[in-house]
C-alpha cells in the first residue's frame, strides 16, 4: 500500500476571471521508504505539487490519500494535524523562527502536536545531536552558518517522527560542501526508513534519489529509476 | 494546555519583536495614565469640596457670606475688599440673626523653635466658639479683651500641637507666625478625621483684630458666618443680609452682588450637579484616550503581521491551526495592553503624586482606576486584537511560507 497516493490531482488558480491551471491530472504513488526526487524547471508546477503533498494547500479536484487518510477535503484543523503528524518540512530558505534558539526552533512542531511528550527538551537534544549540532543548542539562527541552519531545519522535521520528509530545494542556499553533507544526511535517513520527497531543479541533487519524477507544464513528463550503479 | 502553549509563543513573539511591543505598550500606557490621572483629579476635587463643606461646620440654621462674586467656593475676583467689620455689625442687628462670625483666613507656617508645620490660620471673634460649639481641652479660648487689645495669642487645633510640640505642654509657649511671636493660650478639643479624610483639627485661631493688624494686614473680611435663631428663618435672613450688604457696599441696581452665599443645601445641590457633570466628562475623555490606545495596538499589530507573514507560514506548516495563530496574536495584544496598563498606572500615579506634591491640582488615588484599567486593557486587547489575529490566521499557509 502506498504511503502517499495522488489520483487525478488538478490545481488551478483563479485571478480576476482568468483561470490558470497549474497541475493537470497528476497521478502519483509513493511507497513507504521511497526516496523520490521531483524535478522540473521553474513554473512547471513542482512547488504547487509540494504544497499539496505537504497539505499546505488543497487540490481543486482529485483524490489525495496520505497514510490511508483522504486529506483533499479536510477542514483546516484536521489538515493542520496531518501536517503536524505526517510531514516534516525542510525549506530552501531554512524558515527558522528568527531570534529563537535552535532548541526552541526544533521543538516548534511539538508545540502544536496533540500529545506533548514529557521529555521535549531531551528529544530535541537528541535530534540535534543526530545532525551534529549538540554544541549549538542555544544559538539563534543569526548566530549559525547556513549549513548549520539547514541542519537545524532537518532536526525540526525529525522531532515529531513524521514518516515523510518534504524537502524543497534543500541545497539551494548552500555551498557545495554543505550541500553534499545535507544529501548525505538524507541518505542516512532513508536507510532508517524515512520516506523522502525532494523537490529540486538540480539534476545532480535529484540523482541521489531512487526515483526521479520530472514535471513539465503541470504534468508528469517522466518517472524513472536511475542506474543501479549509483547504489 | 494548547492555550498555555500559545500563550508562551505569544510571550516569545513579544520578546522578539521588541520594537513593536514597546510602541504598542506606550500607546496603551498613555491612555491608562491619563485615565488614572483624570480619575484621581476628579476624586481629589470632590474630596477637597467635601472637606470645605466639613470645614464650614454648618448647622441647618446657619449659612456663610463670602467676599467676592461667584458661586460657592469659586470666587470670580480674589481681591474683593468691600466686606468690612461694619457689615458684620449691621448683620448682627438684623432681628432674626443670633450670631455672626466675621473671619479672615490664611494658610501659613507655624513655627516652634525648629519644628514647623503648615496650617490654616483664622482671624476670628470669641463668637466663633459659640457658633461652632467647639470647646477647648486645655487653656482658654480667645476673649473680648484679646480682641480689643489685639493681643498676640493663639488657640491651636490638636494637629499642629502634635506636630510642633510633640509631648511638650504647649500652654504658655511661644509660636511664630510670619515675623511675630504668639502665646499659646488654649488647645481645641480633638475631633479626629472626618469620613472624607479631612482634618478639622488642622487649624490655629487668633483674634481677628490681630490678624488684620499683623498677619494679613488687610482690613476687609474674607467671610461672615451668620447663625439665625431658627432654621426656618434662613431664607428670609439671606434676603435681609443681601439687602444690607448691597446697601453698605453702595451697589447700584444694575451691578451684581460682590459677595456670595454658601448654604448647606446649596453645597449639596452644587456637589451633586458638578459630580455628575464631571463624571460625564471623565467617561468621555477616558474612552477617547483608550480608543486611541486601542487603534495604536491594532495598527501596529497589522504592520507586525505583514513583517511576520513568514513566521506565520512556518508555524502553519508545522501544524499550527488557524485557532492557534489567532490565539497567539490575541494573547500578544492582550498582554501588551495589560503591560501598558500596569505601566500606565505607574506613570499616572507618579503624575498624581507630582500634581499633589507641587500643589498644582488636588488628586485622590482610589481603587477605581486599577479595576477600570484592568478591565479596559483586556477589552482593548481583545477588541482591537481580534481583527489582526484573524487576518494572520486566515492567510494561506502556502503563500505565507513562500513570501
Amino acid at each position: 500500500m502506498s504511503l502517499l497516493e495522488m489520483n487525478s490531482i488538478c490545481k488551478s488558480y483563479r485571478n480576476i476571471g482568468f483561470e490558470t491551471q497549474v497541475l493537470k491530472n497528476i497521478t502519483l504513488h509513493i511507497n513507504e521508504g521511497d526516496y523520490v526526487s521531483i524535478i522540473g524547471p521553474s513554473g512547471s508546477g513542482k512547488s504547487t505539487l509540494m504544497a499539496i503533498a505537504g497539505c499546505l494547500s488543497q487540490p481543486t479536484s482529485g483524490e489525495y490519500i496520505l497514510d490511508g487518510e483522504e486529506v483533499a477535503k479536510l477542514s483546516d484543523g484536521k489538515l493542520s494535524r496531518v501536517r503536524n503528524e505526517k510531514i516534516g518540512f525542510v525549506f530552501q530558505a531554512f524558515h527558522l523562527l528568527p531570534g529563537v534558539t535552535a532548541l526552541d526552533n526544533v521543538i516548534l512542531p511539538l508545540v502544536y502536536s496533540r500529545k506533548t511528550p514529557s521529555d521535549i527538551k531531551e528529544r530535541a537534544r537528541e535530534v540535534l545531536a543526530k545532525v551534529g549540532l549538540e554544541h549549538r543548542l542555544h544559538h539563534t539562527p543569526g548566530q549559525l552558518s547556513g549549513g548549520e541552519q539547514q541542519r537545524v531545519t532537518i532536526a525540526r522535521s525529525l522531532i515529531n517522527n513524521s514518516p515523510i520528509i518534504l524537502a524543497d530545494e534543500p541545497t539551494g542556499n548552500l555551498d557545495s560542501k554543505n550541500g553534499i553533507a545535507t544529501m548525505k544526511t538524507f541518505d542516512k535517513l532513508v536507510k532508517e526508513g524515512k520516506t523522502i520527497v525532494l523537490i529540486t531543479h538540480d539534476t545532480e541533487v535529484a540523482e541521489h534519489a531512487d526515483r526521479i519524477i520530472s514535471i513539465r507544464d503541470g504534468e508528469i513528463a517522466s518517472d524513472t529509476k536511475p542506474q543501479p550503479s549509483k547504489l | 494546555m494548547r492555550i498555555l502553549k500559545n500563550f508562551r509563543q505569544a510571550l516569545r513573539g513579544l520578546r522578539i519583536n521588541r520594537g513593536n511591543t514597546l510602541l504598542m505598550t506606550i500607546g496603551v500606557m498613555i491612555g491608562i495614565a491619563s485615565l488614572t490621572v483624570i480619575v484621581a483629579i476628579g476624586f481629589g476635587i470632590k474630596v477637597k469640596v467635601l472637606n470645605r463643606i466639613a470645614n464650614m461646620g454648618f448647622g441647618p440654621e446657619s449659612f456663610s457670606v463670602m467676599a467676592g462674586a461667584g458661586k460657592m467656593f469659586f470666587s470670580r475676583s480674589k481681591n474683593t475688599t468691600s466686606m468690612s467689620l461694619q457689615d458684620a455689625e449691621d448683620l448682627l442687628a438684623l432681628p432674626t440673626v443670633r450670631l455672626v462670625v466675621p473671619r479672615q483666613r490664611k494658610r501659613m507656617q507655624i513655627i516652634n523653635k525648629k519644628e514647623f508645620t503648615n496650617t490654616r490660620v483664622y482671624g476670628v471673634t470669641p463668637d466663633w466658639q459659640r457658633a461652632r460649639g467647639w470647646h477647648v481641652s486645655d487653656g482658654v479660648f480667645l476673649s473680648d479683651s484679646d480682641l480689643d487689645r489685639k493681643r498676640k495669642v493663639v488657640v491651636l487645633g490638636a494637629t499642629p500641637v502634635r506636630k510642633i510640640f510633640k509631648d511638650e505642654d504647649p500652654i504658655g509657649k511661644m509660636v511664630r507666625l510670619q515675623n511675630n511671636f504668639y502665646v499659646v493660650i488654649g488647645v481645641l478639643l480633638e475631633k479626629g478625621l472626618t469620613e472624607s479624610g479631612y482634618d478639622p483639627d488642622d487649624r490655629a485661631l487668633i483674634p481677628l483684630t490681630t490678624s488684620m493688624a499683623r498677619l494679613t494686614r488687610e482690613t476687609h473680611l474674607h467671610s461672615i458666618k451668620v447663625v439665625t435663631l431658627d432654621a426656618s428663618q434662613v431664607p428670609e435672613t439671606m434676603e435681609a443680609v443681601k439687602h444690607v450688604l448691597r446697601r453698605n457696599h453702595n451697589l447700584s441696581i444694575l451691578s451684581e452682588d460682590d459677595f456670595r452665599f454658601v448654604t448647606p443645601e446649596g453645597i449639596m445641590e452644587w456637589v451633586t450637579e458638578s459630580a455628575q457633570a464631571m463624571n460625564r466628562m471623565l467617561i468621555l475623555i477616558s474612552t477617547v484616550s483608550l480608543l486611541v490606545g486601542g487603534v495604536v495596538i491594532m495598527n501596529i499589530l497589522l504592520v507586525s503581521i505583514r513583517e511576520r507573514v513568514r513566521e506565520i507560514g512556518i508555524r502553519r506548516s508545522f501544524g499550527a491551526r488557524k485557532l492557534d495563530i489567532t490565539l497567539q496574536f490575541l494573547f500578544e495584544s492582550v498582554l501588551v495592553s495589560l503591560l501598558g496598563g500596569i505601566l500606565g498606572i505607574g506613570l499616572g500615579l507618579s503624575i498624581c503624586y507630582g500634581l499633589q506634591r507641587f500643589d498644582i491640582l488636588p488628586t485622590q488615588v482610589t481603587a477605581e482606576p486599577f479595576v477600570l484599567s484592568f478591565v479596559f486593557c483586556t477589552l482593548i486587547g481583545l477588541i482591537f486584537g481580534i481583527h489582526p489575529a484573524r487576518k494572520a490566521a486566515l492567510m494561506s499557509p502556502e503563500e505565507s511560507i513562500r513570501s
